[in-house]
């Protein structure tokens, strides 16, 4: 009997040691890895710095976008001399936890500390005001227009331009279903899985139909809101209620990859958002659209590392190459969406397409000839900063606006299903 | 033919132990359990005394590391109060998550409807008179909370353990379904705007005031426990319902009085961690509180003295895993492992204060299995 006890010790052990053992051959082999740097580590410049997450790189979505940015920037950084060293901290919504996390990593030696998320923003802004010497960006929000802190920041690229290339590949793909008689031009309607009717959704469904409308002038849209940013069940459940309710097309403005998989399984296309969908939907998923954070991660960093101020505010797109389009599915793509797509986006660079033309939407049947967009005094109602001028909606127009969007228009065309959310 | 199977160990109930033997088997419980956080390191590859350290001086080694660990201790230690009487009542009140939502929506009312609005709350001190509404506002709430389960549990013998649970996730869904709709701040954004300086609680020592309510309320439900009318019931009603319905105690009105009095602390708590700390509401407001509360409660003995203790070395891991993620790269979710392991052999420990283990058959009283007689547990040894 103590022989068996014996054996049981022994076996233990033995579990033990193997299990540390392959802990440590983990471990050597990443090594040389994180020491391929460019430059000799005596002549490179080392910055801390912060990302506050709210998921993380799983919902192969938002987070895992801005994951792939840190490590592009950390390269494109190592070019210019820089050592950046992240420190990432995930799954962080909002309330003290997110200020516990950025107090966290200015204590660590942070000295640029990015938050992802628009709810994160507030409990950023406790935290601000004790590291004067550090930098704090709330990407997606508009804080530093109306605090008096001058170690605070917002940044948020033009996404509607991406999402109007792809509402252009999207509608080139539904006149060509309607020139081959697959369905009548009434038919041609858009589903859209949008999360909240948030700005920033709005904003994005608005062009993305807009650029759908300028190729395939019968389109309509009909929007779900799922409640939730990042809900692989509702989204799926979204986007099989528009698809019951005549839908051909889905796109979406959520993390996952279900509205993709949703469509594929019913045999209508999709166009995706902050990752290349194709993979999870190879017969449906035409295109996504997505920002691309490397060059405003070097840009704040390298300011932070050579000791200069950066903007307060952020807001570049297709023309800088920081909105760009991932891979065209070319098997299910209308033919010569390439060529259009390529002649959209340089005129979209050129400035000369305006995603937001006034003369080609209506709200109640009325043209729209002026909005205010900024809200200073904190009541939600916006009250100053007029954002047309030129014929045409100025969307994320930093300077002279904020980079967080404000389009909030209900334009005619669109249906909202549920505006509970 | 007939002989017997050896038993490799057994169970063996023990007498009264020496508070000493005691003392010496909780110790070794918390060392097993660090070497069996330190295999876990060392299955990731990272060294485990590095981390230990990490943990130690992410927690301890500042000052605001310090402030945040009191900062995390507070509300801890204020549900673990909330939740005793109910414990030692033998009521499973397992909602202080709900009850603390509860509170924290009653609160936020006030603080949204007065708070730098109405001349004497536009101020950019905290407002006592506010801050007194909104403490009354989330007790209220909070009791309300405790007592439905409480009052369906006395009318009906309705399960409390599945109720007070259940009611968690509807308090929850209420302070969603504010965020989205009628406290939203920016449209669409389901977020409640913070509170206005008015509604905030004030810092001592840079950390809020909420320490001080809550070692206050340490020493009251010390008192209450253990020199009250009220607090005697509760243990008779605890260690046997028949006793106290035969000495004519109203079991009815005593299990609902004690919820009430948890629902308020736990809403009492709720006001904390939106006027100290979130400063504003958020469904996550709770963040698992109440559950980790019960721990607290269990592991100090429904002692309050004892949860002071409890909660600030809760805190300290907690504080200190979130350093590991900054220092060393380990993830938040491993450091919740560890705490789990930590927790689950101090937990264990309390088994082995009752119970030792005999190998071999020493000490059994032969009764056969396969007659199964007496059960297995043996004869009690009388040291």
């Amino acid at each position: 009997m103590k022989k068996r006890i014996l054996a049981l010790i022994l076996a233990l052990a033995m579990v033990t040691a193997l299990a540390a053992c392959s802990g440590e051959a983990k471990d050597t082999g990443k090594t040389p890895e994180s020491e391929t740097g460019e430059a000799p580590a005596s002549e490179m410049k080392t910055v801390k710095a912060g990302l506050v997450c709210i998921g993380d790189e799983n919902d192969k979505g938002y987070t895992y976008n801005f994951i792939r940015a840190t490590e592009t920037a950390k390269a494109e950084l190592a070019k210019k001399g820089i050592n950046v060293e992240w420190v990432i901290k995930y799954n962080l919504i909002e309330g003290d936890p997110v200020a516990v996390a950025n107090e966290e990593l200015a204590e660590d030696g942070c000295a640029v500390i990015f938050n992802n998320s628009y709810g994160q923003e507030p409990a950023m802004l406790t935290v601000a005001p004790n590291f004067p010497d550090v930098q704090f960006v709330g990407l997606t929000n508009e804080g530093s227009w109306k605090d008096d802190l001058d170690n605070t920041h917002n940044a948020f690229n033009r996404i509607h331009e991406g999402r109007y290339v792809a509402g252009v590949v999207a509608g080139m793909k539904l006149q060509e279903m309607i020139e081959s008689k697959k369905i009548k031009p009434e038919e041609a309607v858009i589903g859209y899985v949008g999360a909240y009717s948030f700005a920033e959704v709005i904003s994005g469904y608005t062009a993305y139909f807009l650029g759908a409308r300028s190729v395939c002038p019968s389109v309509t849209m009909k929007v779900q809101f799922v409640g939730s940013w990042s809900d692989a069940t509702l989204e799926a459940n979204a986007a099989q209620a528009l698809i019951d309710q005549g839908c051909v097309l889905i796109s979406q403005h959520s993390d996952n990859t279900t509205p993709a998989t949703t469509a594929e399984k019913n045999g209508v296309f999709h166009t995706g958002y902050n990752a290349d969908m194709i993979d999870a939907a190879p017969k449906a998923s035409i295109i996504s659209t997505r920002i691309d954070w490397t060059k405003y991660f070097v840009y704040a960093i390298s300011a932070v590392a050579e000791g200069k101020n950066f903007d307060a505010d952020y807001s570049h797109g297709m023309a800088e190459g920081e909105v760009v389009m991932t891979d065209l599915n070319e098997e299910i793509a209308a033919p010569g969406t390439a060529e259009k797509m390529k002649e959209v986006m340089d005129q979209i660079a050129a400035g000369t397409l305006k995603v937001f033309d006034t003369s080609k939407f209506t709200v109640d049947g009325k043209a729209v000839s002026s909005y205010t967009a900024i809200d200073m005094t904190g009541d939600f109602v916006p009250d100053e900063g007029e954002a047309i001028w030129d014929g045409e909606f100025h969307e994320s127009a930093v300077p002279d606006l904020m980079s967080a969007p404000y389009f909030a228009l209900r334009i005619d065309g669109i249906t909202l299903l549920n505006e509970a959310y | 033919m007939h002989e017997r199977k050896q038993p490799i160990f057994h169970l063996v109930k023990r007498g009264e132990l020496s508070s000493k033997y005691a003392l010496l088997i909780r110790l070794a419980s918390i060392l097993a359990a660090l070497l069996a956080g330190a295999l876990i390191f060392l299955l990731l590859g990272s060294n485990p005394i590095r981390a230990y350290g990490e943990i130690l001086a992410g927690s301890l080694g500042r000052e605001s590391a310090r402030q945040r660990v009191i900062n995390i201790a507070v509300p801890l230690l204020g549900t673990a109060l909330a939740i005793a009487p109910c414990f030692r009542m033998k009521f499973w009140n397992i909602g202080a998550e709900g009850q603390i939502t509860a509170g924290a929506v009653g609160a936020t009312y006030f603080a949204l409807t007065f708070g730098g609005k109405y001349g004497i709350f536009e101020g950019k001190e905290p407002s006592l008179l506010l801050l007194l509404m909104m403490a009354l506002g989330a007790m209220i709430c909070g009791a309300f909370w405790a007592l439905i389960p409480a009052f369906f549990h006395a009318k009906w013998g309705t399960n409390e353990t599945l109720f007070t649970l259940m009611l968690n996730y509807i308090a929850i869904g209420i302070v969603k379904w504010l965020q989205g709709g009628p406290w939203e701040g920016k449209p669409g954004s389901q977020i409640i705007p913070n509170f206005h300086a008015s509604a905030l609680l004030p810092k001592v020592f840079g950390v809020h005031i909420g320490w001080i309510l809550v070692l206050l309320l340490t020493v009251l439900i010390f008192v209450y426990m253990r020199y009250t009318k009220h607090g005697y019931e509760i243990a008779v009603l605890g260690e046997s319902m028949n006793t106290a319905r035969y000495a004519g105690m109203n079991v009815a009105w005593i299990t609902i009085r004690t919820m009430l009095l948890s629902g308020a602390i736990a809403g009492l708590v709720g006001f904390m961690i939106v006027s100290g700390a979130n400063k504003t509401l958020y469904f996550g407001v709770a963040g698992g509180v109440g559950f980790t509360a019960i721990t607290v409660a269990w592991l100090a003995q429904l002692n309050p003295f004892a949860m002071i203790v409890i909660s600030l070395m809760l805190a300290v891991l907690e504080k200190g895993a979130g350093n590991l993620e900054t220092v060393m790269g380990i993830p938040t979710s491993i450091a919740d492992i560890i705490t789990g392991v930590i927790l689950l052999f101090m937990l264990a420990s309390e088994f082995f204060v009752r119970y030792r283990v005999a190998l071999g058959s020493r000490g059994l009283d032969w009764v056969r299995w396969d007659e199964g007689k007496a059960g297995v547990a043996g004869k009690e040894e009388a040291e």
